[in-house]
């Protein structure tokens, strides 16, 4: 070996044996970190860190430098199994398996068996959860509910100012998702209800279902200049003066407006559930 | 009491008064102002002077509106000074979003055009943010629910649509955030007592203010932006440097040299192959 | 010696002298890019090891606590117990933040590694023959990576997750006929339920990571039956591999290389933050943050939700609504065609029906990598779709022309990129021709592998050119 190997040998190892103190260090400083300190994350990445790094530099350094290089050659053997092997192996198999081939029937009551049973295993995956029945058809909204703010209040014609915006619930039904309504003020105006809908929105309140009828998340965006509401995962875009129609987006449906009425006390009240599904469509979404 | 005392007295005060005004004056700039505001603390007189010459080219000579301004009637005290405070008034591109600037405007004229404003209709008053005193686990809630959705969660503001945008909340006072709440500037919707109290509002402040300088235990906080910046750091950053380690493990040298002669294992009798099994070939 | 002694004691019970030797002379190819596996095997370890750590303090679970921890603004609060539980790894048990952001970062860099990992092998034709069986794994371990990334960063029951879970959700009643079903199975009802955080739990701990080890194992067994590629260059042939061996100088490297990864993880987790959950605010079925974001390996998906117009398919009191296409069929066509590849390719390849062992320089198969140029451009703008409002925001420009923009530049893009990159590999390939067969430089001497794993030198039988 020449001198020079032997001097980038010698630096090589002390560039490893430097590493590996550091590791050390480092690592008496984790537990200072740690048991003295009481902690502290960004000491404790960096002397991780450094811990680890001197470790990985060591052995790195002592793989390029300190190791035999090679390069070493590998034969490659043909892959495929020689045709001795493969007649060997043949045979063998043959002798357990060679019988099967002239039971059909067996061999049919077999594939029943392991189906029926296959199937029977399955049986347990419907206890993860209900039969899904009408509950994407219905909400918790009913003919009286009390509209409530999210912190149960009761909402009343003075609640909003025209302009206003909040996430509303039935009485009795805080944080149900499927339930979340968005009740907005407009001016009376404003307002350009559909046929049918006149009643739905007295005073200038106008409801709408809070789930995005594209993927589900909360539009809870009302840009009260444009008087549109976005939703900002996808930014589906509604406009809310006539009866939240999808401008842009990719939702394809309007948001379910909720009828609304006033009771004799000024407080304001579904006249009944959503009369469609609220939330993303699905498959019979509309039988 | 004697002459002198009353002298000592009177001076005692005037030096109040003055250093009292000076440190108004010194801290008028400043955009820290939590204190409350004396909603009589214009003049209404000097305030429709400077209505006449700065706004009612847009917002009517009586602040009744055109074509380019709303009416300003009854938005109150809240909304005159949110706007002028913040530089949004005067607006200088009606047709966009207007934006936050140095407002033309000193504090004091800014009062006194908060003073003719209000004095044009009723509306709401600047409120005071720390009566009630704002509860701030209360004001995260509530932010979380009615504000994360156009202003984040992390308060850096959010996109609206056709290029207007939820601006980053971190800029401003409390004060501020009070008014726009109350007052619904721009897109924002309106908050009015009816749907939050005072101690609600007042809680939102609060938090507001926290996520100004929120906690970070964990490091650099990356602007609180989210899984993006996450993402481009572990890929530029994280990846990025690894790969560029392998490339320093094994350096891309040309390689002409032959195979290495080394010391070949010393050679494995060959074992006699086994009649039947095959053995394991490696 | 007391090693000599503990390694014959082994010795007489497993008789593993022959299998051990042939294993530590495996020779490895000796270039970089080769360590881009290793990469990603290593940061699966880190997973494993911090993710075994949070386990003892994590709880699923939707029960609702109050919290009463060291983070004041949440005090007083009521949240899940899972959410309150990743808030007291954060604040209040030592070093818990630390394991839990390395974690994190660890996930992210992960799948960053698969997927470079993927595009090595991909460019350089190391999925052909004999090799489409580890690839057809590769991608499977590049699907379960991603499936633990997402039950992984859904478990705190934070706001953003949450909101994932939300369009998962959507997505899952999207396909038609079994949607519904399928989503009430999973999810134990309607959304959010709550059963879906503990069978996450039980997913991203157990399942997947089982199902991950196993089938690195099968990777890295085939690779080991099989052998390495290798690229071109001096006496290096179809029928051989030239390079280090395992023992000692691959081991000395590849362990250098853990440690570093692990470094590279613990300075990003105690330096930079991640997913800090107390400011998203727990989990609330009627709340939602502007600029919302899954993890960037999940963007892709997100951008092709923002990006499809509203279209969907109605008939007959039945509907494919919009979420489908863009949510299941376009991952599933993704996924379908990188498991197809390598027989697609042989398909029109006639050279790929015989065993490759030696790579392709990416400017020696021009249509292969103009394709898979153009498919990467594809989605990084569907990548750079899923955050069309961060953009916006960012540099003032309306959503609304952003996401139009990135429509027509989802199918402008890769064209272009497509077309840009056959030129360049035709120009560069006709710059510097590929090596035919190398010959080994004269005066060399080979050594050679006997059957039964001895080591013999050959005579260079006579070449012809």
């Amino acid at each position: 070996m020449s001198d020079n190997d032997d001097v980038q040998e010698r630096k090589a190892t002390s560039r490893t044996a430097l590493a590996f103190g550091v590791t050390a260090l480092a690592s008496i400083g984790l537990a200072v970190t740690y048991f003295v300190l009481g902690g502290q994350e960004q000491l404790e990445g960096v002397l991780l860190a450094l811990a680890l790094g001197g470790l990985g530099f060591g052995f790195v350094e002592v793989a390029k430098h300190l190791l035999p290089q090679g390069p070493y050659v590998e034969e490659r053997e043909a892959l495929p199994s020689s045709d001795e092997d493969t007649a060997a192996f043949a045979a063998d198999f043959e002798r357990g398996e060679g019988w099967l081939s002239r039971r059909g029937f067996l061999l049919k009551m077999l594939g029943l068996a392991a189906g029926a049973l296959g199937v029977a295993a399955l049986f347990p995956i419907r206890s993860l959860g209900p039969s899904p029945g009408q509950s994407l058809f219905r909400t918790k909204w009913r003919r009286g509910s009390l509209v409530v703010d999210e912190q149960g209040e009761p909402v009343g014609i003075d609640t909003l100012d025209v302009g206003g915006a909040i996430t509303v619930f039935p009485q009795g039904h805080l944080e149900v998702e499927d339930s979340q309504t968005i009740l907005i003020r407009l001016s009376r105006a404003d307002v350009v209800t559909r046929p049918g809908r006149e009643l739905w929105g007295p005073e200038g309140y106008v409801g709408f279902s809070k789930v995005c009828t594209h993927a589900g998340c909360p539009v809870g965006l009302y840009q009260q200049q444009f008087k549109r509401l976005l939703c900002p995962c996808h930014q589906s875009t509604f406009t809310v003066a006539d009866g939240a129609q999808p401008v842009f987006g990719p939702a394809t449906r309007s948001l379910p407006q909720l009828p609304l009425m006033v009771d004799e006390e000024g407080m304001l009240r579904a006249r009944s559930d959503y009369t469609e599904p609220v939330g993303p469509g699905f498959w019979d979404r509309g039988t | 009491m004697g002459m002198s005392r009353r002298l000592v007295l009177a001076s005692l005060a005037g030096v109040l008064a003055a250093g009292s005004l000076a440190i108004g004056l010194h801290t008028a700039g400043a955009t820290e102002r939590p204190g409350r505001r004396d909603a009589g603390g214009g003049n209404i007189e000097r305030g429709r002077r400077l209505f006449l010459v700065g706004c009612a080219s847009c917002h009517g000579q009586s602040g009744e509106g055109t074509a380019q301004g709303p009416d300003l009637r009854g938005v109150g005290a809240a909304s005159a000074d949110f706007q002028l405070s913040t530089g949004r008034m005067p607006n200088t591109a009606p047709d966009r979003q207007s934006v936050t600037k140095r407002s033309p405007y000193t504090r004091r004229e800014i009062d006194d055009l908060v003073a003719y404003v209000a004095s044009l209709g009723p509306g709401p008053p600047i409120p005071d943010v720390n009566d009630p005193p704002g509860d701030l686990q209360e004001g995260g809630e509530l932010y979380l629910d009615n504000c994360a959705a156009c202003h984040s969660a992390s308060g850096n503001g959010g996109a609206l649509s056709v290029g207007r945008d939820a601006p980053t909340v971190h800029g401003a006072t409390q004060v501020e955030v009070g008014e726009a709440i109350r007052t619904g500037p721009g897109n924002m919707p309106v908050f009015g007592p009816g749907t939050f109290t005072r101690q609600q509002v007042n809680s939102i402040v609060r938090y507001v203010e926290y996520l100004k300088k929120p906690e970070d235990p964990g490091g650099l906080s990356l602007g609180l932006v989210g899984p993006i910046t996450e993402g481009l750091v572990a890929i530029l950053v994280g990846l990025g440097a690894l790969m560029l380690l392998t490339r320093w493990i094994e350096p891309p040298a040309v390689r002409e040299e032959p195979p290495a002669v080394t010391a070949a294992s010393p050679t494995v009798t060959a074992e006699p192959e086994p009649a039947t099994a095959p053995e394991d070939q490696q | 010696m007391i090693v000599k002694r503990i390694v014959r004691w082994f010795d007489e019970r497993l008789g593993a002298a022959r299998f051990v030797r042939t294993a530590l002379n495996k020779v490895f190819p000796d270039h970089w890019s080769f360590m881009l596996g290793e990469l990603a095997l290593y940061c699966f370890v880190i997973l494993i090891l911090t993710g075994i750590y949070l386990t003892f303090f994590f709880t699923p679970g939707t029960k609702e606590v109050v919290y009463n921890g060291s983070y004041a603004p949440l005090k007083g609060v009521s949240m899940s117990q899972a959410y309150e539980s990743v808030l007291r790894i954060s604040f209040d048990v030592r070093a818990g933040l630390v394991m839990r952001q390395i974690h994190h970062w660890s996930a992210l860099i992960f799948v960053g590694a698969i997927i470079a990992h993927l595009m090595r092998i991909f460019f350089t034709g190391a999925f052909r023959r004999p090799r489409e069986l580890n690839w057809i794994i590769g991608v499977t371990l590049l699907l379960l990576a991603i499936a633990n990334g997402f039950t992984g960063y859904s478990l705190p029951d934070d706001q953003l997750s949450g909101t994932g879970l939300r369009i998962a959700y959507s997505v899952v009643i999207s396909v038609p006929v079994v949607g519904v079903w399928s989503a009430f199975l999973i999810f134990g009802g309607e959304f959010p339920g709550n059963e879906v955080l503990t069978r996450f739990f039980v997913i991203h701990i157990l399942i997947v990571p089982a199902a991950i080890a196993v089938l690195l194992g099968a990777h890295l067994a085939l690779l080991v039956r099989q052998k390495h590629t290798q690229f071109r260059g001096p006496s290096r042939k179809e029928r051989n591999v030239v390079g280090a061996r395992l023992w000692p100088t691959f081991t000395a490297k590849t362990l250098g290389l853990f440690f570093f990864v692990f470094a590279a993880c613990a300075a990003l987790g105690g330096l930079a933050q991640i997913n800090p959950v107390w400011i998203w605010g727990p989990f609330q079925p009627a709340a939602v943050s502007a600029g919302s974001q899954p993890d960037w390996y999940v963007g892709w998906l997100e951008g092709s939700l923002r990006l499809l117009p509203g279209w969907e398919l109605r008939a007959f009191g039945h509907e494919v609504p919009n979420p489908f296409f863009s949510g299941v069929l376009l991952p599933g066509i993704t996924f379908m065609l990188l498991y197809a590849w390598p027989f697609l390719e042989s398909r029109f390849t006639k050279e790929n029906r015989e065993e490759h062992h030696l790579l392709d320089r990416p400017r020696d198969r021009p249509v292969r990598t103009a394709i898979g140029v153009a498919a990467l451009a594809f989605y990084a703008v569907l990548f750079i779709a899923g955050g069309n409002d961060v953009l916006a925001a960012r540099f003032n420009v309306s959503v609304n022309f952003v996401t139009n923009v990135l429509r027509v530049s989802l199918f402008v893009v890769p064209v272009v990129a497509g077309v840009l990159t056959y030129r360049l590999c035709k120009e560069l390939a006709a710059r510097s021709p590929t090596a035919g067969e190398p010959e080994a430089s004269p005066g060399a001497e080979l050594i050679s592998r006997t059957e039964d794993g001895g080591f013999v030198e050959v005579e260079e039988p006579a070449r012809t050119p």
